[in-house]
């Protein structure tokens, strides 16, 4: 690396620490995690007055390019505000709206509507959210190639609109989304449509998750809209899916990353407080070596999810950027649900009471590992796309 | 030429000509050796290394050293292991010069440095004993004043290539009394000075990598002490210090993942859905382990010193590579128990081979169940138990 090259990697550094301190004394002071308690189970399962405030610290336009009225900030600032909320359990769903569908609307450059959409989007007032699967456990949305799949779901014309019709799953932040950008089959190959909450044909369940918040079903009977609602169409609508995706893999990895950073410091504290046989249990052996199991997992998946922030900022693109969210995810993943677990049990008893705070990061791993690809789902991926990327990718 | 030549050097064109140098003057037939090379085989080869002055790639050039920056000298290490190249009886290069250096006495300097950089001398080191493994400091292995000499009495063990060796550095108690590890000095000594008996131990693997050895009123003069009498332990832990990173290294992991793959096509199981599902499972394990290796050597390279937590490194690595050799094993099938090479339409296998050198690595260097304790108290700060 050059000297310069240095300084410019140094600096980020700094910038990035900065920011961490800065969203982590916001999310401490504006979001304890007795706010997320009170938001669990009840719709839209976070508060949209709060998401107000996030806007305000400028944080739903992190992501966008200024001429959406953004910062047009990397993927690594995202991952620093989100893993701030994320040690608060504060449940508003920024990587679904403002790393997913934001820049999947980014992806659409051409749309003026998507470009409408991603400056409201940035400014807060709106809530697109992506509708993309449709079977119950998600991974038909890619094929036996590691591509994504054709939709089931099909944009019709007719009568001047277009029409859709078919179903979609996991679509989150749930019925409280503003509109969905459905993927759907049509003449010119996938489309992305956007559909607006209210669209007549459009009917939205909500789906209560693990820790409170909420996901949907989408069904969708010829429900209508007008022609300049089809956002992007066959390759541009491909690749950018593709990316959103992949960034979007990566965030969720970079948060599950945070979740994991809090239970082990949660179970170490327990570990040095916690006495009995007249000493800390963290003094026993046994104990102090799952314990720093846990670390060892944890300081993997920091490592892995730096080094794909640092990459895909740097503009890593197709197969490599997907084997890297791959790896990122399924190392985030396991790591934070195998943390979950083992915090459980070194807490003993109380670490399963609905009253300690750890229930909520458990909940939050369950939920952000089921999301775009659990741990085993994100191997398959990397199976396939790696062989298929030959010896050489794989390396 | 000089050191500050070699760190003038971009990296790339170090690189290249470590590269160069190898291709043209190491040994093919020693490339990417299954066990670990005897004096005999590996001489011919050191003595080239030696001679072209890149033997001790981290001394310092007053020393005899090439004097390497911390990133050239990453660059030298994964070039070589790139390239395959066997590893040589290096205790003297990478351990006795640099505690010499840094806490020899001018004539012990004088005496060694240059018969470590010309290959005459080939040092082992006697640290463990039967009784005093992990508990390393408990040794007893005992040197007792006597005019201008010290008499040893006791018996080191797993001192690795010992028969190929012509000096030990040793630790030994110089004071009972003292709490145990203050009672430690820093010994080194001659191997044909009478009362030095070797016992080559085989192992498992049919190899005979490590020995025992014992004292018997072995008489080694006072002035063979290194750094202060009843100092031996400090500086012992200090010689703990750049070279860790290398046993968490992922080159071992990445050469069994190789391994694994070309017996599975071979095998034809390369599609098997069970296959695939763990061998992906190890290969971003190996994928991870590297990262995790980037981020430390990263470290090195910015001048920082590694703390305590690169424990974590060697934990990962090697049982990373126990389960690479795992599968090596189970995917042969029957023939996994076969040793050396198994024959298989032509082509040819080893499982055995890489299941064995699996087995100690996370024994050597701090056992990993060490390396876990040495997490707990020094980076998680548990209470000590």
């Amino acid at each position: 690396m050059s000297e310069t090259a240095a300084a410019v990697a140094d600096e980020h550094r700094q910038q990035l620490e900065l920011l961490r301190s800065s969203a982590a004394s916001f999310a401490a002071k504006e979001s304890p995690t007795s706010r997320a308690r009170a938001l669990r189970g009840k719709a839209p399962g976070f508060d949209l007055a709060f998401w107000s405030a996030l806007a305000g610290q400028g944080w739903t336009g992190l992501l966008a390019p200024e001429t959406a009225g953004g910062y047009g900030q990397g993927l690594a600032e995202m991952a620093e505000v989100a893993g701030a909320l994320a040690a608060q359990a504060a449940p508003e769903p920024l990587l679904p709206v403002v790393a997913f569908a934001g820049r999947l609307l980014e992806g659409c450059g051409g749309s003026e509507l998507a470009r409408r959409l991603l400056a409201e989007l940035a400014a807060g007032s709106s809530l697109p959210a992506v509708a993309w699967q449709e079977d119950a456990t998600g991974e038909g949305a890619f094929g036996k190639n590691g591509e994504l799949s054709d939709p089931a779901t099909v944009c019709a014309r007719g009568q001047g609109l277009l029409s859709l019709s078919g179903g979609k799953q996991h679509v989150r932040p749930g019925c409280a989304a503003s509109g969905y950008i459905v993927t759907a089959s049509s003449v010119d190959g996938l489309a992305l449509v956007w559909l607006p909450a209210s669209t007549p044909g459009l009917r939205c369940e909500p789906v209560t998750l693990a820790d409170g918040t909420c996901s949907a079903r989408l069904h969708l009977d010829r429900a209508g809209v007008a022609p300049e609602h089809l956002l992007a169409s066959g390759k541009q609508a491909q690749q950018a899916l593709a990316r959103a995706h992949d960034e979007a893999v990566v965030l969720a990895a970079a948060e599950l990353c945070a979740l994991a950073c809090c239970m082990v410091e949660m179970t170490l504290d327990y570990l040095r407080t916690r006495k009995q046989f007249g000493k800390a249990i963290g003094s026993f052996q046994s104990l102090q070596h799952r314990a720093v199991d846990m670390h060892i997992q944890q300081q993997l998946a920091a490592a892995v999810v730096a080094e794909a922030l640092a990459a895909l900022d740097a503009g890593a693109d197709g197969t490599a950027r997907a084997l890297l969210a791959a790896r990122a995810k399924a190392r985030g993943s396991d790591a934070a649900l195998t943390i979950a677990k083992e915090s459980v049990q070194l807490h003993g008893a109380i670490g399963f009471t609905d009253e300690h705070d750890l229930g909520l990061y458990l909940q939050r791993a369950l939920v952000l590992s089921a999301w775009l690809g659990n741990g085993a789902a994100q191997r398959r991926r990397y199976a396939l796309l790696s062989r298929r990327a030959g010896e050489g990718a794989a390396a | 030429m000089t050191a500050t030549d070699w760190n003038a050097l971009s990296t790339e064109d170090f690189r290249a000509r470590l590269r160069r140098f190898l291709e043209q003057d190491y040994p093919e037939a020693l490339r990417y050796p299954k066990r670990r090379q005897r004096w005999a085989e590996i001489r011919d080869w050191t003595r080239v290394l030696a001679a072209q002055g890149w033997l001790a790639p981290a001394w310092p050039v007053q020393h005899g050293g090439m004097g390497l920056a911390p990133d050239k000298l990453i660059a030298y290490f994964e070039e070589f292991e790139r390239h395959g190249v066997a590893r040589a009886p290096d205790q003297g290069v990478v351990m006795v010069g640099p505690l010499l250096i840094q806490h020899g006495s001018d004539a012990q300097r004088a005496s060694y440095l240059p018969r470590i950089l010309s290959c005459e001398h080939i040092w082992c080191q006697g640290y463990s004993e039967p009784n005093s493994g992990s508990d390393l400091a408990s040794l007893r292995t005992e040197a007792v004043a006597d005019g201008d000499d010290f008499v040893v009495n006791g018996q080191k063990i797993w001192t690795t290539l010992a028969q190929d060796a012509t000096h030990i550095f040793l630790l030994v108690r110089t004071d009972k009394t003292a709490k145990k590890q203050e009672g430690i000095s820093f010994l080194l000594a001659d191997m044909k000075s009478p009362g030095i008996t070797i016992r080559p131990i085989r192992n498992i693997a049919g190899g005979e990598d490590f020995c025992e050895v014992f004292f018997d009123n072995v008489r080694v003069p006072r002035s063979a002490i290194v750094g202060g009498l009843n100092e031996g332990w400090t500086i012992a832990k200090a010689l703990l210090g750049f070279e860790r990173i290398f046993l968490g290294s992922p080159k071992q992991s990445q050469y069994a993942l190789g391994r694994v793959r070309a017996a599975a096509a071979k095998l034809g199981i390369a599609d098997d859905p069970v296959f695939v599902d763990r061998c992906t499972r190890l290969e971003l394990d190996v994928a991870d382990l590297g990262t995790l290796y980037a981020r430390f050597v990263e470290q090195v390279k910015r001048g920082e010193a590694l703390g305590p937590d690169v424990s974590m490194l060697k934990i990962f690595a090697t049982e990373t590579y126990s389960k690479l050799a795992d599968l090596l094993v189970e995917i042969a099938g029957a023939s996994g128990a076969v040793p050396g090479d198994i024959e298989i339409d032509g082509a040819r296998i080893d499982a055995l081979t890489t299941f064995y050198n699996a087995r100690p690595a996370p024994i050597y260097g701090g056992s990993n169940e060490i390396q876990r304790n040495i997490l707990a108290t020094s980076v998680l700060r548990l209470p000590s138990s």
